[in-house]
């Protein structure tokens, strides 16, 4: 029994991770209707970033985001606005696929472009806290991970406050529910795209920030968890804000105490099996709204 | 087709010429195998990627099926891997179809997360299991298929030459899949879903059902280019085989080529493989994925500048040499247009719609409050009111293209409000748009053929019906022009003629004369009052009181969601409670 409350608490703590980075992606779905396949790459410019700060500046990764995430909010902005918003002006379509190869074109040149310059060596990171782990209960737990499950509460706290106490997540809020209405009250539907894009990646920087201690930094970093990202946002569902946290740590869960009890193998295959039941059963994702 | 078999016959006859010019180096033919390859599964995923407007980004899974099942057959049981490649089809026609049905009741980006989300774990599965149910997979290092020599029973040759065949065949056979499907009644379903869906079910398409259809199409030939790579390269892992690799260069080559289009796919791979091999000589093992960067660009380029990729292009040019030759086409051979008279008489005094209780609400706010009202078969009634009266919303209401809060209608004695829309149309309810949307990418023709089909025995029939109703609604002499092309009074006639070729007992009109000018309205009131004189039962919403008050029998008014009044048209216009309403205010008398 012990053994499952320690892998239960191991996958609650990299749960946080993933949440993060999928709520990322649901920022972005959530406004624009758009899958940001480009939403790994970020994650791994993020790491990277963190990585040399520590490593030419000596800087410790926990305080890279002051550095991260302004540059990724404007890297995000940036994006969307050089290639998202020309394609959103071109399409009437509800949910504008195009943008999904554009994102998936841009991840494979960044990704690619890194693997080039900065080699697909493995990088680690050995900072103060990153082998550290506090013992409460008889369960050991590990601290950058717990930081990594703050950062995914504080983010979400943030950005709850943002979406529903300011005046542009209000306006985020109501572009992403319809975007002609929005724009006829007044909102620049293409400033709020912007915004949404920067939070989103802005949120990669914070992401980054809590991996570095412990987890090797890589160009294909990125790409490995925004698959685990993908799974999430289907299981938690689409554009859903809680949703996304919450099938974060549910994925950290099942994999954590299905490894442990059986074995890793079979955490995939349990997994995909809540997968494709959950897709029977409640297409939408578990806190997803059914549109038709 | 003349430029076609000269093709074919210069590509049979490449293994013998690079014999006769460089010996029995394989090489330049391994690189066309692969190009061949490419085209292969990208024409295989064009069936539902393009056709279908349904990006899958995990078609890398599929191949992965075909790849192991062939090999798993062969070397526990013996299996040769040609009937191996059937078998791993059928299994992956299977999956995909199991991947594909959920996402194709919902819409848009969820297929792609999910086929991209199923083809991962599907790969970091096999990588972690060594054996399942006995059968070795042999986690990530994957297998060798035992060499065997030149044995082509058993899918194996000495020498390239051998695959260079198989796969030319595989290439003809996927490519005359995609031209026959663009022309089938399942081309036209795609095609119409990819342009707009919901007008589509309102035509009585199955659009989950076409989807589904073309996913499994789509995998089947996916799984069957994963035997042949595995024949060919003799060695399967999971990290290679299953890669997202393969699937993003599936999704890359035909949108470059030509998106949706028959032989996109080939253009795709004839210059993106190349570019592969090249910086593959080039950089070597020291760098990879520096082809992958070049892709990328390539595809953000092609999405920002020209989305219909190279095939136009290409296109074009043939044209415009053949442009001298060229025969005059000869017009649409139309005799009268066809009778509008309902597919079958309703049954006794009943009326044919009977709506009760119906009530909607968006959020807090009521769409649509208690509403209750009947038409008989035959009778036009007509629906008025302000603007966010919920005019529109009690169309969406009786169409399904909206689920009802509460209420009930009946139709011909059935209950449909839970119905799908395509269900609706089936049964007998047709509809106009108020914003209209034609299929933006088929010809006038080809959109009319979209609502004939479902009632048609054959695309033949479909055209020459279409072709009548096209006559009927007078735009015959637009036939075929791409309905991007068409002014807004058309394109309000084209949604005319469309709704009618399904043949509905009930039409429902949606502003049929909104946001049309001056010239073209008399024509538009003029077929709406022709019609009416066929006896088809209507349904009319229309701001414009002179042609509804001529056009109907009795007119429901609606404000804020509820049904304020209810007579024949002279009293309902002229009733003050009315007249408030609808101007906005108290009339002065006298």
């Amino acid at each position: 029994m012990r053994g499952l409350a320690q892998a239960v608490t191991s996958g609650l703590l990299i749960g946080g991770v993933y949440g993060l980075i999928a709520l990322g992606l649901n920022i972005v779905f959530g406004t624009m209707r758009v899958v940001n396949f480009a939403q790994g790459t970020l994650l791994m410019v993020g790491m990277f970033v963190t990585y040399w700060l520590w490593e030419l500046g000596g800087v410790h990764p926990y305080l890279s985001p002051l550095v991260t995430v302004p540059l990724l909010f404007g890297l995000g902005f940036l994006i969307q606005h050089l290639f998202v918003s020309p394609l959103l002006a071109r399409e009437r379509a509800r949910e504008p696929m195009s943008v999904l190869l554009l994102t998936l074109g841009l991840a494979l040149v960044l990704e690619n472009a890194a693997l080039l310059f900065f080699s697909a060596d493995f990088k680690t990171v050995t900072t103060d806290v990153s082998m550290q782990t506090v013992k409460t209960a008889g369960l050991i737990v590990s601290v950058p991970r717990l930081v990594g499950l703050a950062a995914l509460a504080a983010t979400s706290v943030a950005l709850y406050v943002f979406l529903t106490r300011t005046d542009l997540g209000r306006a985020v809020r109501a572009t992403g529910q319809d975007r002609e209405v929005a724009r006829l009250m007044g909102i620049n539907d293409f400033r709020i795209y912007g915004v949404a894009y920067g939070l989103s990646a802005a949120m990669m920087g914070i992401a980054g920030a809590v991996l570095v201690p412990f987890f090797y930094i890589h160009p294909g970093v990125g790409t490995s968890f925004l698959l685990k990202a993908f799974v999430i946002v289907v299981l938690g569902g689409l554009g859903s804000m809680p949703g996304a946290a919450l099938g974060g740590l549910l994925v950290g869960v099942i994999e954590g105490a299905v490894a442990l009890w059986v074995q890793a193998a079979i955490a995939q295959i349990v997994l995909f099996g809540i997968f494709v039941a959950i897709l029977f059963v409640r297409p939408a994702g578990l806190l997803g709204v059914e549109r038709r | 087709m003349r430029l076609a078999i000269v093709a074919i016959a210069g590509a049979a006859l490449i293994p013998f010429a690079t014999r006769a010019l460089i010996g029995d180096d394989d090489y330049w033919l391994q690189v066309l195998i692969w190009v061949m390859f490419f085209a292969y599964l990208s024409a295989a995923w064009n069936l539902i990627g393009g056709f279908g407007g349904q990006y899958s980004i995990g078609h890398a899974g599929l191949l992965g099926i075909g790849a192991y099942t062939s090999s798993l057959l062969y070397v526990q049981a013996g299996v040769s891997p040609w009937l191996g490649m059937l078998a791993g089809g059928a299994l992956a026609a299977v999956i995909g179809g199991v991947i594909g049905y959920p996402c194709f009741r919902l819409r848009g980006a969820f297929f792609s997360l999910v086929t991209i989300a199923f083809a991962e774990m599907l790969r970091v599965g096999t990588e972690l299991t060594d054996s399942l149910f006995g059968l070795p997979i042999n986690g990530v290092r994957g297998f060798l298929l035992p060499v065997v020599g030149h044995r082509p029973a058993e899918f194996q040759f000495s020498g390239k030459r051998g695959y260079y065949y198989v796969m030319l065949a595989l290439l003809l056979v996927i490519l005359a899949v995609g031209w026959l499907v663009k022309r089938s009644r399942l081309g036209y379903y795609l095609a119409a879903i990819r342009d707009d869906e919901d007008a589509a079910a309102a035509l009585g398409v199955h659009p989950a059902r076409a989807k589904l259809v073309a996913m499994m199409l789509s995998s089947f030939f996916t799984a069957i280019g994963g035997t042949f790579y595995a024949q060919l390269v003799g060695f399967i892992t999971p990290t290679r085989t299953m890669s997202l690799d393969f699937s993003v260069q599936m999704v890359v080559m035909p949108v470059l080529g030509g998106i949706g289009t028959v032989l996109g796919p080939l253009w795709g791979a004839l210059v993106l493989v190349p570019i592969g091999e090249v910086t593959r000589a080039r950089w070597g093992g020291s760098v990879q994925g520096v082809h992958l960067i070049i892709y990328g660009a390539l595809l953000m380029l092609v999405i920002l500048r020209w989305p219909q990729g190279i095939d136009p292009w290409l296109r074009g040019f043939v044209r415009r040499r053949r442009a001298a030759a060229a025969v005059e086409v000869a017009p649409l051979a139309v005799a009268e247009g066809p009778r509008v008279a309902p597919r079958a008489p309703a049954g006794g005094g009943e009326p044919l719609l009977r709506v009760g209780g119906l009530r909607r609400s968006f959020g807090g706010a009521v769409g649509v409050r208690d509403l209750s009202f009947h038409v008989a078969p035959g009778e036009v009634v007509g629906i008025i009111g302000a603007n966010g009266a919920g005019k529109t919303t009690v169309f969406n209401l009786l169409t399904g293209a909206l689920d009802a809060d509460a209420g009930d209608v009946w139709f011909a004695g059935q209950r449909l409000d839970r119905e799908r829309p395509e269900t609706r149309n089936r049964l007998g309810i047709a509809r106009t748009f108020q914003i209209v949307r034609p299929f933006i990418g088929l010809t006038a023709l080809e959109n009319v053929m979209v609502a004939a089909l479902p009632r048609a025995a054959s695309v033949g029939e479909a055209r020459r019906e279409a072709a009548r109703w096209l006559a009927f609604a007078g735009l015959a002499y637009r036939a075929d022009v791409i309905a991007s092309g068409l002014s807004t009074g058309e394109r309000k006639r084209l949604e005319l003629a469309r709704a009618l070729a399904t043949r509905p007992r009930l039409l429902l009109l949606d502003e049929v004369t909104g946001g049309v000018d001056q010239r073209s309205l008399p024509g538009l009131v003029r077929l709406m009052q022709q019609i009416r004189a066929e006896g088809l039962t209507l349904l009319v919403i229309e701001h414009n009181l002179r042609v509804v008050t001529a056009l109907a029998d009795r007119l429901l008014v609606l404000h804020l969601g509820e049904k304020i009044h209810e007579g024949a048209p002279q009293a309902v216009v002229t009733d003050p409670a009315v007249v408030d309403v609808y101007v906005g205010g108290p009339v002065a008398r006298g």
